[in-house]
């Protein structure tokens, strides 16, 4: 019961509105294959801003002070991570259908760092604000975009599996991304919201 | 005796002084907005780190616009809707929102006159006439870099402020700038292949950013289709036509049926604009 009610209360409409954004776009890219390599990183960029959305508790200021623990809490809204990921999962299977020729293993690890990218930095955010989806999804926008836009950057780190090069690997990026990430929300969610007077 | 004065008209010095007081602040707001920080330093470094010999000004002009244009685009955004919670109290102030719109669209002129400092930073490298523009003419050199750098950098902020005064959900700035980042991409393909296409050049140029050239690996820039003047046209109706969005919410009254019948003719105008755009310029593609 408790766990319905804590989903209905979710931000759906942001996560599957981002979602959908990510799906068309990752849509196009499959669909055109020659810009499936701009246009899937771009997909998998908003994967990331709708799953920092998925921790929006607009009734916070009564929540965080019931005696459900925040990793239980986190536990049942990280349910919300399905919506990224299916959106995500589906794009993959297109682009296999259609004939892309991308390192698939490597695709998928993408999809989870950064869907776990995007959740982690709202989880850290949460510790300090009701509704962090906003604010941390530019944040994760801007951090994933930095690779793609910045020449100098680009050749230093790779955050989606194209091509070789010299750069730091997508994998080795997102493998560490997760064992960081896991460790961020474990210590997140062991912590009280610092933003409610009285709860320090 | 008493002697009457006429009155000298204080309201509308009364006016323009709230909208300067309005502006300076708003600016000021802009200035320190961390987005727009971030955007003015990744600017500057990929000003600096990018390679002096280019084949073509592809390479090195875009980020000018994902940056000033789009992440100023961010930055307005969280601007306008940052007074949304204070709205009970600033809605019964004597300034209009149509007042504190128009005054929020004022600090698109920093990113401006930030790209056009890059601008000018560019041409000592790479000047007027240098065969990185490819075939057009001088003036159309001098159109196309105006296009790419300066107004993509004050459309940006306007758009901003019209999804922020629209836009209820909080992240609509990121979603609507990956989604102009992910059409500038696609409609940029097709001209890859047919440079030749009416249609192509059409795609291409139904976007607030476009490129002219592409050298690709090879040596040879290939000269796109399309008019620079008239893409500069359109693109300054994609402005006003933002500005008059923003301007739209609040509005009441006469003023909203003047902005109303202001959009419709605008955006008559950018189809005209835009029509001129595809048919102008090179009747084919042209290697140089």
């Amino acid at each position: 019961m408790m766990v319905l009610a804590m989903l209905r209360a979710g931000a759906w409409r942001a996560v599957i509105g981002v979602s959908g954004a990510a799906a068309l776009i990752g849509g196009c890219g499959v669909a055109f294959r020659s810009t499936a390599t701009a246009l899937l990183p771009i997909a998998f960029t908003l994967l990331a801003a709708a799953a920092a959305f998925a921790l929006d508790e607009p009734a916070s200021l009564v929540v965080d002070v019931t005696p459900t623990g925040p990793v239980r809490r986190t536990g049942i809204r990280a349910l919300a991570l399905l919506a990224p990921f299916v959106a995500g999962a589906l794009l993959m299977l297109a682009g296999a259908l259609r004939g892309l020729t991308l390192p698939w293993p490597a695709t998928a690890l993408a999809l989870a760092g950064n869907v776990a990218l995007g959740f982690v930095v709202a989880s850290v955010a949460r510790t300090r604000t009701g509704e962090p989806g906003a604010p941390a999804s530019v944040a994760v926008v801007l951090i994933l975009l930095t690779p793609t836009l910045l020449p100098a950057v680009a050749s230093r780190v790779s955050t989606f599996p194209t091509g070789g090069g010299d750069a730091l690997s997508s994998n080795t990026v997102w493998w560490s991304v997760l064992v960081v990430g896991t460790a961020a929300v474990g210590v997140s969610v062991s912590r009280r919201p610092r933003w409610i007077p009285g709860l320090r | 005796m008493t002697a009457a004065l006429a009155p000298t008209r204080p309201e509308p010095v009364a006016g323009r002084a709230t909208f300067v007081t309005l502006a300076a602040r708003e600016l000021r707001r802009f200035l320190v907005n961390p987005v727009f920080l971030l955007a003015v330093a990744f600017v500057a470094w990929a000003t600096a780190t990018t390679p002096r010999s280019i084949i073509e000004i592809d390479s090195a002009d875009f980020y000018v616009a994902v940056f000033l244009g789009g992440f100023a685009m961010m930055a307005t955004f969280w601007l306008t809707r940052s007074t949304r919670y204070s709205e009970p109290v600033l809605g019964v102030t004597p300034t209009t929102l149509l007042v504190r719109t128009a005054a929020l669209c004022t600090v698109a002129v920093v990113p401006m006159l930030y790209s056009v400092l890059i601008l000018l930073w560019f041409l000592r490298f790479h000047p007027i006439g240098d065969p990185v523009y490819g075939a057009f003419s001088s003036p159309a050199q001098a159109a196309v870099l105006v296009s790419q750098f300066v107004v993509p950098s004050l459309g940006g902020p306007l758009l901003g402020v019209a999804l922020g005064r629209w836009a209820r959900f909080p992240g609509a700035a990121f979603v609507a700038f990956l989604l102009l980042f992910g059409w500038g991409n696609l409609v940029t393909v097709p001209s890859l292949s047919h440079p030749d296409s009416t249609a192509a050049t059409a795609a291409r140029m139904f976007a607030p950013f476009s490129f002219f050239s592409f050298a690709g690996n090879g040596p040879d820039v290939t000269t796109w289709r399309g008019s620079p003047w008239f893409f500069i046209g359109w693109q300054l109706a994609l402005c006003a036509i933002a500005v008059l969005m923003a301007l739209l919410r609040g509005a009441e009254g006469r003023v909203r049926s003047r902005v109303i019948r202001a959009l419709a003719i605008t955006l008559v105008l950018a189809v005209v604009l835009l029509v001129l755009a595809v048919s102008g310029g090179f009747a084919h593609a042209v290697r140089s």
